[in-house]
């Protein structure tokens, strides 16, 4: 029989502080392309956005982010994953937000979790040979802290769905107990977001749907907007 | 990790496969090496203007793919040649039970050289499978246009979404001065019997998906601005953006939702048409097939 731990894991906490949306990676003006269904007047409500944040996390979240950090964790050199994701990140909002927010969790990470790891992708972002990608800077912290595979992607894939229901709370709007009914129902697209990216290969890697990266270049282009993406 | 599903395929010798170098002999683009095998060929070349760019038209025979079919190709665009490729009409994806066809393609282009990839629809029908993988090397000189249109079969009940499986992935990358650079991983994956595809966030209600990658040193911004404008006057839901850079040049995707065929290849070649005239002075194909 186990023992009945008596402390949390060593890593609990940084994970927690990791993924809390306090971290200041500026992922409050990102909607990573769902204001393009607000103007569309196809997400006006509680129900609508959860359609939109289900499609997100089964698809973007799970083919590109959720694959890459296991990828990593499965010891594929973060130079090649970084790469990958350039390329694949195909609308230009996207690519730079993913960067955008991977280089100051890099800068954070550098100051409260340093690692030999961190300081190999910093260098390499530094010296123009890698982007700095928001999931790999993200699975580089938790591997070197050691946070195993399935709660590193689950962290990761709540945190990034709370961060957009926030920004959906405050763009819609919708009331605050909407926002944490939406997270509730948010926890079983995670739950079938890590069991599905554990099944998929390296061909897999970035198959993303039409009609999220057209609503996503389509961004580009909307006049009024309150997000960068 | 295997970076194709190669090993999956039931049957590994090609059911048809074709290998074709384009170099420049006498201002004109012609074939220095062709060849083929089984349900794969090329019909006599043509060429459609006085710009030199040579039109090969390919045939599948047999007119589908099928179950474990594996299709082979292999072009080269040498330095300077240009290239107009083809199909002589749509592929067609049949019922492919427990197995899938695959297409594998490899693409070069060397400097200053043109390549217009300009196939007939895919057309998938009910239970089938298919994977395409596409390579593409090129040089920061050259200049490469392909486009691409998928409709869902007919099939007895009416729906659109029969089919199991498509896979279309295509990797391009930038090779200069011994430096090979990834450009752009355009993975489009749609599943129908796995997840509802038809609605917000995956096909938005539409049914035919259209794909134009573009990779040539004039790709701008301005451009992706202008393309988007011209789009906009088409019935289709359409998004353009400009790519990563790699070895100093960028590419531009637009991707497009229709319910129609003929909407999506007069949008597709709208936007061809724009960029032939600019960069080549050459009038809109019109590749008169039927």
């Amino acid at each position: 029989m186990p023992n009945t731990p008596t402390s949390p894991a060593s890593y609990q906490l940084a994970l927690q502080q990791l993924c809390d949306s306090a971290l200041p990676t500026g992922a409050f003006a990102h909607s990573l392309g769902f204001e393009s269904y607000i103007e569309r007047g196809l997400v006006h409500d509680e129900q609508s956005f959860a359609v939109w944040l289900a499609a997100f996390a089964g698809q973007q979240l799970t083919y590109s982010d959720a694959l890459a950090i296991r990828f990593l964790y499965e010891d594929v050199s973060v130079a090649e994953l970084d790469a990958l994701l350039t390329a694949q990140l195909l609308p230009r909002q996207l690519r730079e937000a993913s960067i955008k927010m991977g280089t100051r969790l890099l800068e954070i990470g550098a100051e409260i979790f340093p690692s030999l790891e961190l300081a190999e992708y910093r260098e390499l972002v530094g010296s123009g040979r890698a982007a700095g990608h928001q999931p790999l800077a993200f699975a580089v912290v938790a591997r070197s802290l050691g946070v195993p595979l399935p709660e590193a992607l689950a962290a990761y894939l709540f945190a990034t769905l709370t961060s957009l229901t926030q920004n959906a709370v405050r763009a819609i709007p919708l009331g605050q107990n909407a926002g944490q009914r939406l997270l509730r129902k948010a926890a079983g697209d995670v739950a079938a977001a890590v069991e599905r990216a554990a099944t998929l290969d390296r061909s897999d890697f970035g198959a993303v749907s039409p009609g999220l990266e057209i609503s996503q270049m389509r961004h580009e282009r909307q006049r009024a907007r309150m997000f960068m993406s | 990790m295997s970076t194709t599903a190669a090993a999956d395929s039931a049957v590994e010798t090609p059911r048809g496969e074709l290998a074709l170098r384009i170099d420049v002999r006498g201002g004109r683009s012609v074939a220095s090496h062709q060849y083929h095998q089984g349900a794969l060929r090329v019909l006599r070349p043509h060429y459609l203007d006085d710009s030199g760019q040579v039109c090969y038209v390919v045939v599948n025979p047999g007119g589908a793919y099928l179950g474990a079919d594996l299709y082979v190709l292999e072009v080269e665009v040498a330095d300077g040649a240009k290239l107009l490729l083809t199909t002589q009409s749509a592929t067609k994806i049949y019922r492919t039970p427990g197995s899938f066809a695959e297409q594998r393609m490899r693409l070069r282009l060397g400097e200053e050289s043109q390549l217009e990839l300009a196939p007939d629809q895919l057309i998938a029908y009910r239970e089938a499978s298919y994977r395409q993988n596409t390579h593409i090397t090129l040089h920061p000189t050259s200049s490469l246009v392909m486009s691409e249109v998928i409709t869902p079969g007919w099939s007895p009940d009416g729906a659109s979404f029969r089919y199991e499986e498509l896979r279309l992935r295509t990797e391009i990358r930038v090779e200069s001065r011994g430096k090979i650079g990834l450009l752009a991983l355009d993975n489009l994956l749609i599943r129908p019997p796995a997840y509802d595809v038809t609605g917000m966030g995956f096909m938005e209600g539409f049914s035919h998906v259209g794909s134009l990658i573009v990779v040539d040193r004039r790709v701008d911004q301005a451009l992706v601005d202008e393309l988007h404008v011209l789009t906009g006057g088409h019935d289709a839901y359409t998004g353009v953006s400009l790519t990563a850079t790699a070895n100093g040049i960028s590419g531009l995707v637009l991707r497009s939702l229709s319910n129609s065929t003929e909407e999506l290849n007069r949008l597709l070649g709208a936007c061809s048409a724009l960029l032939r005239q600019r960069w080549h002075g050459t009038a809109p194909l019109n590749l008169r097939k039927y």
